[in-house]
Parts: structure tokens; C-alpha cells; sequence
């Protein structure tokens, strides 16, 4: 309850900072649309030479798309703005340094503390996408379907962060390595299902970096009804890369020593 | 001549600073070759029996990291910390600093990227015409330059607003969408694709993979060029304006 209302009163900071630069307002909104519109204009390009790819048609590729957008949004609106650039700021600039000496949990400080509301445009923007896609079905998801999907993608937000903090404590042992740009291009291959990819990378993002887990497995949740084994599958995978995200920043705490030491 | 020894001696200066971050290099290759991957594997998936396909985007992967430009952060920073000072105060245009950059960066992209393109040539067995292979090669540099000038362009907005990366995010997306990574522009709807043989964004990477790909014989460099003048005067006309304005962090 405590850590929700700080992250309340975080949001509450960022969001009157973030609507007094109007300029920086406008190109935000701006490039939210924009970066939606060729994303859906490359998919749409695609259906008019075929009805449909790897067995997705063009609506159930929008509910993709829709979904993918809406963890998006909620990554970079959360996510991004603390662990984005983490081994330069967090080890190196020693901003960590900081949150260990405040009175509530690190882990949570230095993941979750600051946020973007303005990137919250592309969840809304996504949810919009989403509704024109489920629209566009030839039949309406079953409640089933939509439990499913709502719980695949909390599964996926949770392997989201997880992801991005077990990324950002590589910089206790290797303080120059910055994995982000790696990261963010990588986010890129979960705007597609993954039955387009060949079989090696199909299971690579299936089991090893699951970004099926994003979009690809949610939405197919939600269109095509749920099936008992990939929501385990989605819940235990969340569970698991929680669970390690948290062991290995507290190895990687027992490590650190400060930026200046 | 002096500036081409300026720009050869700040050309080695930028390789040889680079090869320490060859991890970070490694990470802005992957980040260069995902989305013309994504291209192949979605339009593979469409024309599964057209290796014209493959050819197409094992050379989008090559023209990607042979013109790759970051000049929003390597130009567009020094403005928004002030460091634009020491440039100018140099006895050389600062342009040449900027290009030095550049030229290394794209030097590193491609020779750590060439494994990739390497083996999705052999895996794919995508049977290259190299007599269309080398009617491309003078197509690579003009669009080089092309995707330098719209880059640095964008990049100069730098002196009037602190969103440079918005804008050149978008600067980058209609190159994405237009310049044929996300689809050959022969398989654009004939309306875009009017639209794109006219727009710059297809000579600075499409018409030389279509080249090299043999899904087109002749081109145009005339087109190119005029679009490096039309870009360059823009560049110019900018950097005048803007460095004007540029009043150095702190005055």
C-alpha cells in the first residue's frame, strides 16, 4: 500500500512537470501517433498483396498490435524512466547511491519510482488499436478469452520488468556494459507473432527472451479462445523471472560499493 | 585538399576512439539489422517462393549499416551541453567533426554487421547476380550522403527545440516506411508508391538494394543528386540560421 501511494504521488510529480513544456507535450503526442501509424501502415502494406500471414488476419493483427502498444505504453510510462540507461546513471553517476539510503525497498526505488505519464498516450492509442481490431473479428471474445488475455498480459508486464531489471543489475559486474539499445531493438520482434520467424527464433522468443509473452500469446488468447497451457506457461514465466530479477539485484547489491569507491 | 586531410585525420581520430565501445558498436548493428530482418521474415512468409525477396533484404541489411547516421546524438548533443563551443572555436569547419563521426560509425556497423548479412546470404541461399550487384555500388554513396543530410538536418532543429530525438525518431520513420525497409516499394499501393519514387527516402536505401537485387535495371543518380542538393542547401541554410542563434551553455 505504501510503495502504490509513492508511486501515486511519483505520477502525480511527473505529470504536472511533464504539462508544463507544452512543446515537449506536442512532440510526444505527436510522435505516439506517428510511431502507431507506420506500425500499423507496415501491416496493413502486407494485406493488400495477402489475406492473411502465418495464419493472422488483418484484424487479429491489429488486437496484436493493440495489445503490444498497450504493454508498451505501460513500459516506457513506469519502466523506461528508471532502468533505461541504468549502468550510467544507477552505478556509474552512483544514483543508486541515493535510493539505498532511503527507507523503502531499493528494488522498488530504482525500478518503479519515477514515471512518464505522457507515455501513457501510447497505451491509450493501443486500446483504441485493440478495439478496432476486436471490431473487425468475425466473432466477439468469449469471457474466457478476455480473463485469459487480461491475465497473459499482466504475466507479460510482470516478465517486462523483470526483463528490464535483470538487464540493469549486469551493471553491478560489468558497469560499461549498456544493454539497453539491445533491449529496445529486440521489443521490436514482439509486434510480430511469432509464428512469422523462423524456427530458431521462434523458440528463442518463445522460452529464452519471451517476447511471444507480449503480444504474440495474449492476443491469441483472446481471439482464438484460452487454453489452459500457455496461461500457466505465461504466469509461471512471470513468477520465475520475478523471483530471479530479485535474487540477482540483491547479489548485485551485496557487490556494489558506491559510485566513488 | 586541406579538408580532405582534416577529414582523413579525424576519420582515423573517430575509428580508433570507437574501437573501445565495440560492445555498445555491437548493440547499434543489432539495433541497425532488426528491422530489415523483420521485412524479410514477414515478406518471406507473403512470397515464400520468390528468393527476389531475400536478395532484396540481405541488401537493405548492408545499405542500413553502411549509411546508418546518429547525428541527434553525436551533433545534437554538443548544442544541448554547450561543447558546440570548442568546435567552433577550432580553425576548421565544424562539419567536418560531424562527419568524421559518422563515417567511423558506419565503418564499425558495417564490419561488425557483415557476418550477419554473410550468413543470411549462405542460409538463404539467396544467389546473387554480382554483374547487378556492382551496377548498384554507385548508388551506396549518394545514398550515404542522402541519409547524412536528412539526419543532420533533423539534428539541427537542435538549436530551436530540446526534442531533437522526436523529430528525428520521425525523420526515421518515414525513411522506415518509404525508403523500402518495410516493404519494396513495388509492393507499396500504387498511389504510396508514386509517392515514394518521388520522396527522397527511396534513394537512400531501397533503389540501391532493388539495384543489387536485379527487381530493377537502371536507376537514377540524377534523382539522388538532386535531392542531395535540395537536402544540402537546407543543411546549409539551417546551420547558418541556427548557429546564430546558438548563444553557448551558460550566456
Amino acid at each position: 500500500m505504501k510503495l502504490l501511494r509513492l508511486v501515486g504521488v511519483g505520477f502525480s510529480m511527473a505529470l504536472r512537470r511533464s504539462v508544463a513544456f507544452r512543446i515537449n507535450l506536442f512532440f510526444d503526442v505527436l510522435l505516439a501517433f506517428t510511431g502507431l501509424g507506420t506500425a500499423i501502415a507496415a501491416v496493413l502494406i502486407v494485406f493488400t498483396r495477402a489475406d492473411s500471414l502465418a495464419g493472422w488476419s488483418k484484424a487479429e493483427f491489429l488486437v496484436l498490435i493493440g495489445t503490444y502498444q498497450l504493454i508498451t505504453g505501460l513500459r516506457a510510462t513506469f519502466v523506461d524512466p528508471n532502468l533505461a540507461w541504468f549502468p550510467e546513471t544507477g552505478i556509474r553517476n552512483g544514483k543508486l547511491d541515493g535510493y539505498l539510503l532511503q527507507p523503502a525497498s531499493s528494488l522498488f526505488l530504482a525500478s518503479l519510482s519515477l514515471s512518464s505519464p505522457l507515455a501513457l498516450i501510447q497505451f491509450v492509442l493501443g486500446g483504441v488499436v485493440l478495439g478496432w481490431g476486436i471490431g473487425a473479428t468475425d466473432r466477439p471474445p468469449s469471457l474466457a478469452g478476455v480473463l485469459s488475455w487480461l491475465v497473459l498480459v499482466v504475466a507479460g508486464l510482470v516478465v517486462t520488468w523483470a526483463l528490464s531489471v535483470l538487464l540493469a543489475c549486469l551493471a553491478f559486474w560489468a558497469p560499461k556494459l549498456q544493454l539497453d539499445v539491445f533491449y529496445h531493438s529486440a521489443w521490436q520482434l514482439g509486434r510480430y507473432p511469432t509464428d512469422v520467424f523462423t524456427r530458431p527464433i521462434r523458440v528463442l522468443l518463445t522460452y529464452v527472451f519471451p517476447m511471444a509473452l507480449i503480444a504474440s500469446i495474449p492476443s491469441a488468447a483472446l481471439l482464438r479462445g484460452p487454453r489452459l497451457a500457455p496461461v500457466l506457461a505465461g504466469v509461471a514465466a512471470a513468477g520465475g523471472t520475478a523471483a530471479l530479477a530479485a535474487l540477482a539485484w540483491r547479489a548485485g547489491l551485496k557487490r556494489y560499493t558506491g559510485a566513488t569507491s | 585538399m586541406r579538408t580532405a586531410v582534416l577529414l582523413g585525420f579525424r576519420l582515423r581520430q573517430e575509428v580508433l576512439a570507437w574501437s573501445g565501445a565495440w560492445w555498445f558498436l555491437a548493440t547499434l548493428t543489432v539495433q541497425a539489422v532488426v528491422a530489415p530482418l523483420i521485412g524479410l521474415f514477414v515478406w518471406s512468409a507473403v512470397y515464400p517462393d520468390d528468393p527476389a525477396i531475400a536478395r532484396y533484404y540481405i541488401v537493405v541489411i548492408l545499405v542500413t549499416l553502411m549509411t546508418e547516421s546518429f547525428e541527434q546524438h553525436t551533433f545534437s548533443n554538443q548544442i544541448y551541453d554547450g561543447t558546440l563551443s570548442h568546435e567552433l572555436l577550432r580553425p576548421q569547419p565544424v562539419v567536418i567533426g560531424v562527419i568524421g563521426m559518422n563515417l567511423a560509425t558506419r565503418i564499425w556497423l558495417t564490419f561488425l554487421g557483415a557476418p550477419v548479412v554473410v550468413l543470411a546470404g549462405i542460409s538463404l541461399r539467396a544467389g546473387f547476380d554480382w554483374a547487378a550487384v556492382l551496377r548498384s555500388a554507385p548508388y551506396i554513396v549518394p545514398a550515404g550522403v542522402l541519409v547524412f543530410l536528412w539526419t543532420f538536418l533533423l539534428s539541427l532543429t537542435a538549436f530551436w527545440t530540446d526534442k531533437v530525438h522526436s523529430i528525428v525518431g520521425f525523420g526515421s520513420q518515414l525513411i522506415f516506411l518509404l525508403g523500402g525497409t518495410a516493404a519494396p516499394i513495388a509492393l507499396l499501393p500504387e498511389a504510396w508508391r508514386r509517392v515514394a519514387e518521388v520522396l527522397p527516402f527511396y534513394g537512400m536505401i531501397g533503389l540501391p538494394a532493388d539495384l543489387a537485387a536485379g527487381t530493377r535495371s537502371t536507376g537514377s543518380l540524377g534523382y539522388q543528386l538532386a535531392w542531395i542538393a535540395v537536402l544540402g542547401s537546407a543543411v546549409t541554410i539551417s546551420w547558418r540560421i541556427g548557429v546564430r542563434r546558438y548563444t553557448a551553455v551558460g550566456s
